[in-house]
């Protein structure tokens, strides 16, 4: 590299030019190169997803009068309910010890059982926010060009998906590939490409399944009830499955925890999305209502559910969207909007 | 007795802290820190003038010019304003002569800092949503000064024999001996233990002071040269306090009382006790973040000598700073810098393409220091900037081949491949490339590299022509990475 000789420093002069003089170079205008970085860096996307998930996973105990009134009235209810066991326990002795004996194993297998579920909630609410870890990890490593953070978190990135037999070679590749490559950008984005699409994919069609169940019970259910219930209970289901595409693992808890990072996610997005999400929308909408009232309602229900399962995807993925771009409604639920033909917009809208 | 005045310097640091802390609230230090010529004064201006005016940016249907600071990304920025300043006997930043030189009609990079000024800043603002929605506010207090001032800092810890020998050591070397040669030449004749004469003292201070001025040259950048009173003496002039210079003393040199040596070393103590003591604690012993500015291009320019003394120089001035991560109570009574940001200034005097190397070259230079910072649990990150932006980039297309250029006016007098630039004309500049390996850069002896040898050659420009706003007041510069060292300075404080 240094051996070969390097270009002497010039200078080539802009004076004005006399007529018929001619400068013997060309210059040629570039695009700023600075804004494109900042673009890169204040992704508004990216910083809805990192929001979304600290009011999910990520917030730490804060202190509220709703909060210490809840917790002393559980605190008391897991009293008398402690009072009301001894006392049935007490009961059974009383009239057979044979009885009681078998009164208190059930009351230790119940207690297992309950230590069992809440190990088993604390565990997933842990990956969850391991997997929220990550994604802030990475997209900090990612912009900064962080080497070390970069291997370690890819590493990690890695481990989430042991064990998975459709990415293992991936990850053995990635594997190999830690030791070798020095950027840490690349690392990272050579992580995404190796990964992610896959991930990308399958949650994309869960989204579709579900955008299409909901807007078909919409148009033809009976009841207005009954909508309600279907959205509900798909969204929710969708929002775990797309959560356990990703890598997380979530519980009752994990989910009602999953589901307040999506709802936070939709409304920081929900005002920037509003070139995209809301006209396709109104017009998918206009157009599906003129024919019927009742497919009209089935086309929003469908893009209510496509936009939640939009959120989960960026709020249960542990990387942004670097390399890969991110999916827009377009993209999910193609045949909510199939007169705009158009597709792949960012649902968090463009810039600013 | 030394150690008691610590102790009561320490003492009267943390109430005053306290009392900061009472009358204020939220408020930040901001520890501008630059050798002279960095671009401290530039800094301050444009952090002022971006600060100021960004709130209206929006209302004004103008871009967001500084889209990586999340606070006017976000539309959570109230207004920004500048307060009177808490001290009343310092100078205020003089901010409007400063915009007046950079946007005049003859426009031109403001003069270098004789003392010291102050500014104080405070951005209203409303809290994320997370942490209540609430108006809250920000004042962040900056100070501005001579660089030349900096380099005294490390003089804190040196006796007047070890400063001597260590600045004898210096001049000998061959990148000085040339610009040196007469003071040493008298100095290495006078007798320390002979008596105490002051116009031999005021002879060799004058000597002592032209050395130190001509290494401080352009062509020359080199950076070491304390006392720093010495080249840009403020209100000192003429003092005894700056009528010293250092002895050819032998190591563990007792100085007998009444002699040459003697009035020498009272003077050298009484230039740290009452005049850089002072400095650092009035300015610097109460930072809670910390920006370094460094003119890398300069010393570049120079030569590989010229880099080598602008890392020792860093590395001995960044050493004096209190750096850490603190704790709530240590917020209260003493504060330490828990964020540094080192930046290479004057970014903009050479191609995007470039600015990988210059950072890598810049993390070589303050390698220690960044070390240090990081041990000790304080964030650090390195960029490379331009708080005003005076070039464009573009392509020049000659024949065949194609290169990445800047296009600006270079300053009157600068002179590139045999060109000798006006200050009206534009050009567009190849400034050569920088060395993939930062130690490199760091290889030679070369002091003052003439312009036809040197591999890169970094010129100064005139700052861009200003643009105005809807009501005739200039509008804040271009600059380069400006938001990202915002958010890393003091965004967390702002969320």
């Amino acid at each position: 590299m240094s051996d070969a000789p390097r270009p002497r420093p010039r200078a080539f002069r802009l004076d004005e030019l006399e007529p018929g003089q001619s400068r013997d170079f060309v210059l040629e205008a570039r695009p700023d190169a600075y804004e494109a970085e900042a673009a890169l860096l204040a992704d508004p996307a990216e910083r809805a997803a990192e929001e979304a998930q600290a009011s999910g996973f990520l917030r730490g105990a804060s202190f509220g009068w709703a909060g210490l009134l809840l917790s002393s009235l559980g605190g008391l209810a897991a009293f008398s309910f402690g009072l009301w066991l001894d006392q049935l326990v007490e009961l059974l002795f009383a009239r057979s010890p044979a009885l009681g004996f078998i009164g208190l194993g059930l009351a230790g297998l119940a207690l297992l059982a309950l230590g069992a579920l809440v190990g088993r909630e604390t565990l997933a609410i842990l990956r969850q926010r391991k997997v929220a870890l990550l994604h802030k990890a990475l997209a900090l490593a990612h912009e900064t060009d962080d080497r070390e953070m970069a291997r370690r978190k890819v590493g990690e990135l890695v481990g989430l998906y042991h064990g998975r037999q459709a990415l293992a070679a991936a990850s053995a590749h990635l594997s190999d590939l830690r030791r070798e490559i020095v950027d840490g950008r690349d690392l990272i984005e050579i992580a995404e490409r190796q990964l992610m699409p896959a991930l990308d994919a399958e949650a994309r069609r869960e989204i579709a399944d579900a955008a299409k169940r909901v807007s078909l019970v919409s148009a033809i259910s009976p009841r207005a009830s009954v909508d309600l219930i279907v959205v509900a209970a798909q969204a929710l289901r969708l929002i775990r499955r797309i959560a356990e595409i990703y890598g997380g693992r979530p519980g009752l808890l994990g989910a009602w925890r999953l589901a307040r990072a999506v709802g936070a996610h939709l409304a920081i997005t929900g005002g920037m999305a509003l070139t995209d999400g809301l006209a396709q929308q109104i017009i998918g909408h206009g157009l599906a209502a003129k024919i019927s009232a009742r497919l009209g309602e089935g086309v929003v229900n469908g893009t209510l559910t496509a936009r939640i399962g939009l959120s989960a995807i960026s709020v249960c993925r542990p990387m942004p969207f670097s390399t890969e771009k991110a999916p827009g409604l377009g993209d999910v639920a193609p045949f909510l909007f199939s007169n705009s033909g158009k597709s792949g917009e960012n649902p968090a809208g463009p810039q600013p | 007795m030394s150690a008691l005045t610590d102790f009561l310097s320490e003492a009267r640091n943390s109430a005053a802290n306290l009392a900061d802390f009472l009358s204020r609230g939220r408020a930040l230090r901001l520890g501008v820190t630059g050798l002279s010529r960095a671009g401290k004064t530039v800094f301050i201006t444009a952090l002022a003038q971006h600060l100021t005016t960004l709130a209206h940016a929006a209302a004004e249907g103008r871009r967001n010019p500084l889209p990586v600071f999340r606070l006017a990304a976000e539309g959570r920025l109230v207004s920004g304003r500048l307060e009177p300043q808490p001290d009343d006997h310092i100078a205020r930043f003089a901010i409007e002569d400063h915009v007046a030189a950079l946007t005049g009609p003859d426009r031109h990079w403001p003069q270098s800092t004789r003392q010291i000024s102050e500014l104080r800043l405070r951005l209203d603002f409303v809290r994320r949503k997370g942490s209540g929605a609430s108006p809250s506010s920000l004042v962040i207090d900056i100070v501005d000064y001579p660089g030349e001032w900096l380099l005294d800092l490390p003089l804190l810890e040196k006796s007047y024999v070890e400063w001597s020998r260590e600045t004898f050591a210096a001049s000998a070397a061959a990148a000085r001996a040339t610009l040196a040669a007469e003071w040493r030449g008298h100095a290495i004749g006078l007798a320390p233990s002979g008596p105490a004469d002051e116009t031999e003292a005021r002879r060799t201070a004058e000597l002592f002071t032209a050395y130190l001025k001509a290494a401080r040259g352009e062509a020359y950048a080199l950076a070491t040269l304390p006392p720093g009173r010495f080249l840009m003496p403020g209100d000192l002039e003429g003092s005894p306090a700056l009528t010293f210079a250092p002895l050819p003393l032998p190591e563990g040199y007792a100085i007998a009382p009444g002699t040459l040596a003697a009035m020498m070393e009272r003077r050298y103590e009484a230039y740290k006790n009452h005049v850089v003591k002072p400095f650092f604690r009035d300015h610097f012993a109460r930072l809670d973040r910390q920006i370094v500015l460094v003119d890398a291009l300069s010393a570049l320019n120079s030569g590989p000598a010229a880099l080598r003394d602008l890392q020792h120089a860093l590395d001995e001035v960044l050493a004096a700073f209190r750096v850490g991560r603190g704790n709530p109570l240590s917020r209260l009574f003493r504060p330490k810098i828990d964020k540094i940001l080192i930046a290479a200034t004057k970014a903009d005097h050479l191609h995007h393409l470039s600015h990988d190397r210059l950072e890598a070259i810049l993390r070589q230079l303050t390698a220690r220091a960044v070390a240090r910072s990081e041990f000790s649990g304080a964030a650090v990150d390195v960029i490379a900037m331009a708080a005003i932006r005076a070039t464009r980039e573009a392509a020049v297309r000659r024949g065949r081949e194609t290169i990445d250029a800047i296009v600006g006016t270079p300053l009157a007098g600068e002179r590139l491949d045999g060109d000798i630039f006006d200050g009206e004309t534009e050009a567009a500049i190849f400034p050569g490339q920088l060395p993939a390996n930062p130690r490199e850069a760091f290889r030679g002896d070369a002091l003052a590299t003439p312009e036809g040898e040197a591999d890169y050659r970094f010129l100064r420009f005139r700052p861009p022509a200003p643009t105005f706003g809807t009501d005739g007041k200039p509008l804040p510069a271009p600059h380069i990475r400006l938001d990202r060292a915002f958010q890393f300075l003091f965004g967390d404080r702002l969320s």
